[in-house]
């Protein structure tokens, strides 16, 4: 299963030549949850404040889908 | 006990009152909404001799807490007809309250078209010709102020706009370093001070954190605490000083509910490239700052200072400025962005407003969206005074008027800002009930729809958004009071001791005994006089509505829309 990526806020640092906003494909087993794919990144779940799964709001243990767009973010506010 | 510095226009005689017991404990925007409400005729012309330009420091202004130079501007608002508080950061909010000014109320109206400049001091207030500076731009006019006054000076200006009192102009002051870029920008109030031939008002006061406090101890204490608990949220204390408020650029493009193309679309393809991340990049590598307080004291420094390809700074660009000429224009050029954003700076206007103006002519085809340099030429016309320059500078709701646009996204007259209430829907709720019009900020109800900050209530459902906005308005009523900045919001919502460590200051300070709940109704109290005057400016429930595309035109990609009912959003105020 291939999901799209995108990271933001400095976590694209985690992966090598990423650029923040950038979506990059990931490949993950079935059933795999975003526990995984930040496992897979070299990403510390603490450094993870917010997971979005198709623009709405997801958790780590959210299990991802064919095609989801991922999109992780540190800590981030303004207004 | 503090001093109310009255600037008769009209007489152009200042006189200083001792604050009567009544208003000892209003600050900010407690205290410019009541005096508005309490002083000007609901019914009279906003730029007329009845109006009333209140500006006012918050209640903790001018002391050592963190992040609390916030400067309230009241008035009756041109462009909604209703009640306004703006608020702004920069340097002048502080130096008012050390110089024992509550607030400065200034009315009438001189017949002598002579322009005036109003300069408080240690020494007292005055009232100067200011005849050189008018039509100048507000950089030129900080920049000769401090170069006569000192170059410590706050400066409270108008630009062109606001001389030519269009409905979008906006009050500015100053940052540290000098840059006219921190506005009151909403709602018109520049043109009230244009109409009252108030170019400018110099603040000079040699101390900045010595408001007088009855037990600096017990203060002191409570101000440390407060800023471990601003250093200790990952918001306050990582995310806003890492990249500022234009951070949000991309969540909120992520969560489908970024205002594209005059509110067409919730996505924009170019978000990132006018996102905080950019901004940080390229101010960086330009030797600009992507970390900077607009006050001192200020330790969530959420602020940066951009610097143009042609060496000209723009500091700040903002969230709500990189989204009003960037995704809302289809334009993803942060050098566009930082260029209207600079001029809007200086010819005093609102960026929100200037921008929500710009997608509505470029919806009504006047220019082509994503077209940069034809806003940027259409803004410039505002220094000339052309018929099109005017319709640029007098907002969204007069502008689609004009072209006969029916997707104009107002309420009350007021602009839209940066999230659409599609699907982030308690901030819908925010933009239709509000006494000040479509105001994001009056109640951010981003944090628990978007950020997951103090709850989360989903953005996309009509569920729970009233019980939100209205907790959030009658919170946030409360904090503009304060002088805090309203970003220590993010901290308050998630930790319990937030609002009681906040009590603990003011109480300190004035020898009171005040409890959260007295704060909550001290909130309540303030949005109930500005309702009230709003009540008898003539607005009714219908008011209290977004514009009805809203409701009928789905927003990509979540496709919803707006359906929090009316008989809901009537009962917004019911406490
Ligand atoms: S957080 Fe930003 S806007 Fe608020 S006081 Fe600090 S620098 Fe100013």
């Amino acid at each position: 299963m291939r999901v799209e990526v995108r990271l933001f806020g400095g976590l694209e640092k985690f992966v090598k030549d990423v650029r923040f906003g950038e979506g990059f494909p990931v490949d993950l087993p079935e059933g795999g949850r975003v526990a995984e794919l930040l496992d897979r990144l070299g990403i510390p779940p603490s450094q993870v404040f917010s997971v979005l799964i198709n623009g709405r709001h997801a958790s780590l243990a959210d299990v991802l889908r064919e095609g989801d767009r991922v999109a992780l973010f540190p800590p981030l506010g303004g207004g | 006990m503090g001093k109310i510095v009255r600037v008769d226009m009209t007489a152009r005689k200042v006189t200083v009152e001792e604050v009567p017991e009544k208003y000892r404990l209003l600050g900010g925007r407690a205290l410019t909404s009541q005096v508005v409400h309490d002083e000007v005729p609901p019914t009279c012309h906003p730029l007329g001799p009845h109006n009333k330009l209140v500006i006012a420091p918050g209640l903790l202004s001018g002391t050592p807490a963190p992040s609390s130079g916030r400067l309230s501007v009241g008035g009756k608002s041109p462009l909604t007809g209703g009640i306004k508080e703006a608020n702004a950061g920069g340097i002048s909010s502080q130096k008012l309250a050390n110089l024992g000014i509550r607030a400065v109320v200034v009315e009438g109206r001189p017949q002598d078209g002579g322009w005036y400049l109003l300069r408080l001091s240690p020494e007292g207030a005055e009232l100067l010709p200011a005849d050189d500076l008018a039509g100048k731009g507000t950089y030129e006019v900080t920049k000769i102020c401090r170069e006569r006054f000192g170059d410590k000076v706050g400066v409270i200006t108008i630009g062109p706009a606001g001389e030519m009192m269009l409905s979008a102009a906006g009050v500015t002051n100053n940052d540290p370093e000098g840059n006219s870029s921190r506005y009151a920008g909403r709602g018109g109030l520049g043109a009230v001070m244009g109409s009252k031939r108030l170019k400018a008002i110099v603040v000079d006061s040699p101390s900045l954190f010595n408001a007088p406090l009855k037990e600096p101890e017990r203060f002191k204490a409570a101000a440390k605490r407060f800023a471990d608990i601003l250093h200790q949220h990952p918001v306050t204390g990582q995310g806003l000083p890492a990249y500022g408020t234009n951070v949000l650029m991309n969540i909120i493009n992520e969560a489908g509910t970024l205002p594209t193309r005059n509110f067409r679309f919730g996505r924009f393809d170019k978000a990132a490239e006018v996102s905080g991340e950019k901004l940080a990049e390229v101010a960086v590598a330009r030797g600009g700052l992507a970390t900077h307080a607009c006050h001192p004291g200020c330790v969530m420094r959420c602020s940066n200072v951009y610097p143009l390809p042609d060496g000209r700074v723009c500091a700040p660009i903002e969230y709500e400025t990189a989204w009003a000429f960037g995704p809302n224009l289809e334009i993803g050029d942060l050098d566009v962005i930082g260029e209207l954003n600079y001029l809007c700076n200086d010819l005093g206007l609102d960026t929100i407003e200037t921008g929500v103006t710009l997608g509505v002519l470029m919806e009504a085809g006047v220019i082509p969206f994503g077209d940069g340099e034809a806003a940027i030429r259409l803004l410039k016309e505002v220094y000339q005074g052309t018929p099109m320059g005017r319709i640029v500078g007098s907002g969204a709701a007069a502008a689609g008027r004009i072209f006969g646009v029916t997707r104009v996204p107002v309420v009350k007259g007021q602009g839209l800002p940066a999230y659409d209430p599609r699907a982030c829907k308690g901030n819908g709720v925010t933009y239709a009930t509000s006494p000040m019009g479509a105001d994001h900020t009056a109640g951010y109800a981003v944090t628990a729809n978007i950020l997951k900050v103090g709850g989360y209530v989903d953005p996309l459902k009509p569920e729970g958004q009233v019980e939100l906005s209205r907790n959030l308005q009658i919170a946030t009523a409360f904090i503009d009071s304060t002088g805090l900045c309203l970003f220590v919001a993010f901290a308050v919502l998630d930790n319990p001791e937030g609002l009681p460590t906040i009590l603990e200051m003011i109480n300190a300070q004035y020898g009171t005994s005040l409890t959260v709940e007295d704060a909550m109704e001290m909130g309540k109290r303030v949005l109930k006089a500005e309702r009230e005057f709003n009540l008898w400016a003539g607005f009714t429930r219908a008011d209290d509505r977004l514009p009805e595309f809203f409701t009928y035109e789905p927003l990509p990609p979540h496709n919803t829309v707006f359906d929090v009912p009316g008989e809901e959003l009537d009962r917004v105020f019911d406490f």
